[in-house]
């Protein structure tokens, strides 16, 4: 058609022109979404860096209506499917190992319990239940992680902890019907999680800040979570239609000095092993950022390459220098490896505490009882208002009328409590309390429980490793952002947060796991047992049988002989048996008629015997 | 091959099945061996999507490996087996016996994702490859089960009888293998064993920085065929049942031909462990609707609001 048309210049410009109409009103129709990548390295008064990639994709459709996801560019299909086919209005997952230290490193930009957790807002509808059995399936499949697992056992529905992050109404967000949060915090995270979360990228993990994700460094270093948040969002500042983020997250924190004798130097070479090469074409955005706030003081240590520029970040009470990085501007004539140079060795310091933090640790001996206590520190010179949730597997049996909240002895009525105790294997315990931390004390938080004992076949194949415990999440808003990194509701990015107006913060925490032992039977003894069943039915058996089936006959006790007459007569029957049968039967007391039979009797077994032996 | 061929073969496309059933520290060498066939199929060209791995325990992220994420098969770390890009579709606990016999027969519950799912047809050549601890008769999952080989062939069975497989190959690796393949009465089976029943399979190396045997003896030289094959290979499935001899073995490598159809000197070795992509062309053309070019503006009139949205209140307590 084409080379018809441009024999006719008229028709080859027309040809053009409706080619020209066709793109543009095809992109403008089409691709309104945007990506952005941002890296965030912050380092710690401790020695250890840490290294914040996210990966933000705003896409101006409404989760809400699941007919518009179509026409995939940026979003990625797979897991748009997942949301749209199971009515999903949020979702968080998360995936870490290791812990994070909030004492010696403040607050993550995402805080994430050590294993898997998973919490979901559904679309209003009905039988949400098995909606999110079918969800937890697909997203096994998605990310490689036996999400499966996280069945009625181990989700509960939290009515204060987990409200919807992104946009919602009153109206819904308080009803806890159509949330459900879970746990695993067995887990394992490796390559196989991190390999399907890559290829959710617009530009993979061949270019841009994700070709810096090499999985034998990721997972070489202290802690690292991969994220994933999708929530609605205002598409502009009127916010009157909703947009859809999706965003990625992976934080990883290395320890530079190890092996180093001390020596904090750390750069993209000695971290990943590799150097940052090129950027996604795809993005908006591409920019790395170093906290730079402490560069002048202890420790002191310069950047290279030299930041492009350096922000003042104010958020209500703290001040952070923030040094960033267009990455487009240090990609030539060789990649960018940044990298920071300390003029000192390590040196140990108390680090300043953050305003909140937690700690939780079983308490109790044996195997029959123990307790769990749970400290929550406010380091901060104001009261402040905390959100206290646990989930506890039914077979750890929590006796509600040992819940204790005590700050310095004296014991704290919390304000509100929302406890829902266990079914047997059905649902958890799910425990939530609303109660005021004093300001610069220490609240404590004590309940015992009793452990119950499991039906074989229910205990895992390493059964004597123990059970697992999720953390506790202690919820509340902080008045000043004293080493609060995390992203303001309102925005997407890193870099709009950097300035914040806001004068409430709100934290989460996530506590450590616990790991409890419950009375386990000893796998092995099957064989033992069935020896020693088998021995002792033998024995009562076999002694039942022989009197119950043996014909007894009564011996006149006068004839009893004794035992040196026996085995004399013994003898005597070996040696005369063969001739002296009459002479033997002489010899015997003649008696009554009963006598006369038995000494038939014995006549007869002895011709028996006499019988026998010949 | 060429479309005579193609068109006469009956297979079109391959899958695998890949088990490792051993938990805990000291059965490395089971991760070590599942893994490096999971890396000649995948070289071979099978994809991820028709490979499903089941591996009952992690080695790469254990606390107790000092290289973390990664696997090596041998001590001199040449090959990291478990590498960049890899799926594991059953992962500890959920590698159980009831869980394979299903992936097998397909009987699975509705909500199973498609990455764990067998999708095979009747022109389907499926690998099924099983390594773990063993014995006369049954293969033990995890320390904690076991599967016999009576229901291992029933499974073939029913699988043979849904059509959901044109040939299998099924490899196995463990003590007194050749059980498990004993009782096969479905045809076009092709199995081979690393030991005869009565013989233990042994393992080939220990790795000092480790402390534990990091891959066995079959396996080891398997792979070592294995990696000499290129996609295009014409070596056969007769070259690779003669690998390991007992001298390098130890144990006799015992193989069982007489359900299979074919001469295993003539079958290509990459019908089972390549993938097969073959295009079949259609002589008639097929009209495609108009695409929705106008439904797009259509929606977003729908959504807009009359009152401006606000983002949940994230702490609904009294501060």
């Amino acid at each position: 058609m084409a080379s018809d048309n441009a024999n006719l210049p008229g028709g080859k410009i027309t040809f053009l022109l409706f080619f020209a109409l066709v793109n543009f009103s095809f992109t403008i129709g089409i691709h309104n979404d945007n990506f952005s990548e941002e890296l965030y390295v912050k380092p710690f008064s401790s020695g250890h860096v840490m290294f914040h990639f996210q990966f933000t994709t705003v896409w101006n459709v409404s989760i809400d209506k699941p007919e518009s996801f179509q026409h995939y560019h940026l979003f990625p299909k797979s897991l748009g499917d997942v949301l749209t086919t199971y009515k999903v209005k949020e979702l968080h997952l998360s995936q870490t190992q290791g812990l994070w230290k909030h004492e010696k490193w403040g607050y993550p930009p995402e805080d994430a319990p050590p294993g898997d957790e998973l919490w979901v807002w559904f679309q209003p509808h009905s039988g949400v239940d098995q909606t999110w059995a079918d969800l937890v399936n697909a997203l096994s499949g998605l990310f490689c992680a036996s999400l499966n697992f996280m069945d009625s056992k181990s989700t509960v529905q939290p009515r204060w902890s987990f409200r919807p992050a992104g946009l919602a109404s009153e109206f819904y967000s308080a009803n806890s019907r159509f949330v459900r949060y879970s746990t695993l915090p067995r887990e394992v995270v490796c390559t196989e999680n991190l390999t399907p979360w890559k290829k959710l990228l617009p530009c993979g993990s061949k270019i841009g800040l994700a070709s810096l994700l090499n999985s034998v460094k990721i997972y070489d270093g202290f802690y690292h979570s991969l994220g994933v948040h999708v929530r609605s969002v205002c598409q502009d500042t009127q916010c009157l239609t909703p947009a859809t983020e999706l965003k990625q997250t992976l934080t990883v924190v290395y320890d530079p000095t190890t092996n180093k004798n001390g020596k904090q130097d750390w750069s993209f070479q000695s971290m990943f092993d590799r150097t940052l090469q090129s950027q996604c074409p795809l993005a908006d955005t591409r920019k790395i950022y170093v906290d730079v706030t402490t560069q002048e003081t202890l420790p002191k240590f310069s950047l290279s390459p030299v930041p492009d520029f350096v922000l003042n970040q104010k958020r209500s009470g703290e001040e952070r220098k923030i040094a960033v990085y267009q990455i487009g501007n240090h990609l030539s004539p060789s990649s960018l490896n940044l990298k920071a140079m300390y003029e000192e060795k390590l040196t140990f310091s108390n680090s300043s505490l953050p305003p909140v933090y937690a700690n939780r640790f079983v308490t109790g001996y044996g195997l029959e009882r123990g307790g769990v206590t749970c400290m929550i520190y406010n380091t901060m010179s104001s009261n402040t208002t905390v959100i206290f949730m646990e989930t506890v597997p039914w077979f750890l049996r929590v006796y509600f009328s040992s819940l204790r909240i005590e700050n310095d002895g004296k014991e704290i009525k919390p304000y509100k409590i929302n406890f829902i105790p266990a079914k047997d294997r059905a649902n958890p315990y799910q425990m939530e309390l609303v109660f005021r931390l004093f300001a610069n004390s220490v609240t404590k938080i004590t309940y015992s429980f009793e452990r119950a004992f499991l039906k074989w076949t229910e205990y895992p194949p390493d059964a004597n490793h123990g059970f697992y415990v999720s953390s506790a999440v202690v919820s509340t808003v902080l008045p000043v952002a004293s080493q609060y990194t995390a992203t303001s509701q309102s925005v997407s990015l890193l870099e709009e947060s950097f300035s914040d107006s806001s004068s409430s913060f709100f934290l989460r925490l996530h506590t450590e796991t616990l790991l409890v032992s419950l009375p386990t039977p000893d796998f092995s003894m099957p064989y033992n047992v069935i020896c020693l069943a088998c021995t002792v039915v033998a024995i009562a058996f076999g002694s039942l049988h022989n009197l119950t089936t043996r014909d007894f006959t009564a011996s006149d006790p006068s004839k009893r002989k004794g035992l040196v007459a026996k085995l004399k007569s013994f003898f005597k029957k070996e040696k005369e048996s063969p001739e002296n049968k009459p002479d033997s039967k002489e010899e015997e007391i003649p008696s009554q008629k009963d006598k006369d039979n038995s000494k038939s009797e014995e006549k007869d077994s002895k011709k028996k015997d006499g019988n026998s032996e010949t | 091959t060429s479309p005579e061929e193609f068109f006469k073969s009956g297979h079109t496309n391959n899958w695998a099945v890949l088990v490792d059933t051993s938990r805990f520290w000291f059965n490395y060498r089971h991760v070590a061996n599942v893994l490096s066939i999971y890396r000649s199929c995948k070289r071979l060209g099978i994809p991820d999507s028709r490979i499903i791995l089941m591996v009952a325990d992690d080695m790469a992220c254990n606390p107790r490996n000092p290289r973390p994420a990664t696997v090596f098969n041998n001590a001199n770390n040449q090959i990291n087996v478990y590498g960049d890009d890899v799926e594991v579709d059953y992962r500890g606990y959920e590698v159980t016996v009831e869980n394979f016999i299903r992936v097998l027969t397909g009987r699975l519950p509705p909500s199973t994702p498609r990455s764990k799912r067998l999708l095979s047809d009747e022109h389907s050549n499926v690998l099924v490859y099983m390594t773990g601890h063993g014995g006369d008769g049954f293969l033990k999952f995890q320390d904690a089960e076991e599967i016999s080989n009576v229901e291992l062939a029933d499974a073939f069975e029913q699988m043979w009888q849904k059509r959901r497989y044109h040939e299998v190959f099924f490899m196995i690796d463990t003590c007194q293998a050749e059980s498990m393949f004993q009782k096969f009465y479905s045809p076009n089976i092709l199995a081979v064993a690393s030991s005869k029943v009565g013989e233990d399979s042994l393992s080939h190396h220990v790795d000092p920085s480790i402390g534990v045997y990091v891959i066995d003896r079959y396996t080891y030289y398997a792979l070592e065929f294995l990696e000499t094959v290129t996609p295009g290979s014409k070596k056969t499935m007769g070259q690779f049942l003669e690998v390991c001899p007992k001298y390098q073995c130890i144990s006799t490598v015992a193989k069982r031909t007489d359900l299979f159809r074919r001469d295993v000197n003539k079958v290509l070795l990459t019908d089972f462990f390549g993938s097969v992509r073959n295009v079949e062309l259609l002589p008639d053309s097929i009209h495609l609707q108009n695409a929705t070019l106008h439904t797009h503006s259509e929606d977003s009139s729908d959504v807009k609001s009359d009152k401006p949205l606000s983002y949940a209140q994230q702490f609904p307590m009294p501060v």
